[in-house]
């Protein structure tokens, strides 16, 4: 059992208290799945979608498609990707970095260049 | 600080306030007729793509290294849009070719007020193109540096530069905690806040030039000069380069270029309009507001005029506000 759906029922129905197009019907109809089968997910009576819904319905819901397909227990497909390229550096990199703290995670993010002009 | 995620520059500044963040996108649009109407909104149809000019520096000419920044592909005539997401307040200065696309005055970094050089968000939502008349713009299209079409070439005389020039600042902290404990008053008290890969490819890059008019207001700044934490600035060059130069040097296909304003109109596709309450707008800037269009150019240097120009009446035109300015169109939704 994961929070996923929960966590997808109370954001959908924040957005519905001011937009009555977040129901579940109209929800599922524009991320492309029967309004039934996300009654389901949001029950937590089935397991969270796959990787492209859940990344359709994280943007339907104005969420991060990164931190939802977490949430789902999933590890997105594009990551995996970057990780198969360069396995040996990409973990070694991960296990170093896993305790140190957001501020130092961001110090390792890659800032735009600014230069001279 | 600067970072790139998923085609947007996401702007941070912790040293100022945790809640010091904002997001800078390119939206690729339609071109809208350059005829003298003035024409609402067009749809946003997704994000430039975005690289570190850094990745791609050697096959890059040697002036543009000194840049740093991003760079971005765009087919000749094309159009742009920007679109701001923040829910902390900024001031962001945006210019072409080192041309402020509000007054129409040489690039400088710092803030000016009289003629206000800078948008302030979070109530600016968008910027479309130059501000050549209080709420009136004239559309962001790109075209060839040396032709004379852009901004640079018709206001200084040389192609030098091109491409796209923006900083943002943000607010200081102390004012910024002071107005979010005024907009808590406000809601305490009941009231509801609405709101290739060998040789480099040739010099020439892409610039940006004054296409058709659109109904797009700039705000007055509400809070005043000393608001700004200037000392705290982040600045990106954004280098467009043509679609056979981002081929060449990135080895990726550019976007295909977007539908006609004719042909997405003809489908019952939506334009839009936005309601900013009662923000006053600036007045538009002479100097932008004389420079000659790309159709007007094209006429004035005997070049055949830009397909796709006759007139269009958009039926369609979808309000959007503060609550939700959202005008990218995906299908059956528009959002952004």
């Amino acid at each position: 059992m994961t929070h996923f759906g929960p966590t997808v029922r109370g954001i959908r129905e924040r957005l519905r208290e001011d937009d009555r197009s977040y129901s579940v019907r109209q929800v599922a109809r524009r991320v492309g799945i029967e309004p039934a089968y996300l009654s389901k997910i949001e029950r937590g009576e089935v397991a969270p979608p796959s990787e492209a819904t859940t990344v359709r319905l994280a943007k339907e819901l104005g969420e991060d498609p990164d931190v939802m397909v977490a949430l789902a227990g999933k590890v997105s497909a594009d990551l995996q990707a970057i990780i198969r390229k360069r396995p040996r550096l990409f973990a070694e990199l991960i296990r170093q970095l896993k305790e140190a703290p957001d501020e130092a995670l961001l110090r390792v993010v890659r800032e735009v260049r600014d230069g001279n002009w | 600080m600067i970072v790139m995620e998923d085609n947007r520059l996401e702007l941070s500044f912790p040293e100022v306030h945790e809640a010091a963040r904002c997001s800078i996108e390119f939206q690729r649009t339609l071109r809208i007729p350059d005829d003298g109407h003035d024409y609402p909104l067009p749809p946003g149809l997704g994000r430039f793509p975005l690289r570190h000019l850094d990745d791609y520096a050697e096959r890059l000419p040697e002036s543009w290294r000194e840049r740093g920044g991003v760079i971005a592909p765009m087919h000749q005539a094309e159009a742009l849009w920007i679109n701001f997401d923040s829910g902390y307040p900024f001031a962001v200065k945006v210019a072409t070719g080192k041309i402020c696309a509000i007054t129409g005055d040489s690039w400088v970094d710092h803030l000016n007020r009289d003629p206000q050089d800078y948008a302030v968000l979070p109530e600016q939502p968008w910027l479309d193109g130059y501000c050549v008349n209080e709420g009136v713009i004239r559309q962001f299209v790109a075209m060839p540096l040396g032709e004379g079409f852009t901004v640079e070439e018709q206001l200084t005389g040389a192609a030098v530069h091109g491409g796209l020039q923006l900083v943002a600042y943000p607010m200081k902290a102390v004012r910024y905690e002071a107005l979010r404990s005024e907009r808590d008053a406000w809601l305490d008290s009941g009231v509801c806040y609405a709101a290739s890969t060998e040789a480099p490819p040739a010099k020439a890059s892409m610039g940006l030039a004054p296409g058709g008019r659109m109904k797009q207001q700039i705000y007055d700044d509400p809070y005043g000069l000393d608001v700004w934490d200037q000392r705290h600035g982040s600045r990106c060059f954004v280098s467009l380069l043509n679609t056979t130069q981002w081929m060449t040097v990135t080895g990726t296909r550019p976007p295909s270029e977007p539908p006609t304003a004719r042909d997405y109109t003809a489908r019952g596709l939506p334009w839009f309009d936005y309601y900013g309450g009662d923000a006053r707008a600036v007045a538009g800037s002479d100097k932008l507001g004389r420079l000659a269009s790309v159709v007007q150019h094209a006429k004035a240097i005997g070049q055949e005029p830009a397909p796709d120009n006759d007139a269009i009446v958009a039926p369609h035109v979808i309000r959007v506000g503060k609550r939700r300015a959202v005008r990218e169109y995906r299908g059956e939704r528009a959002r952004a």
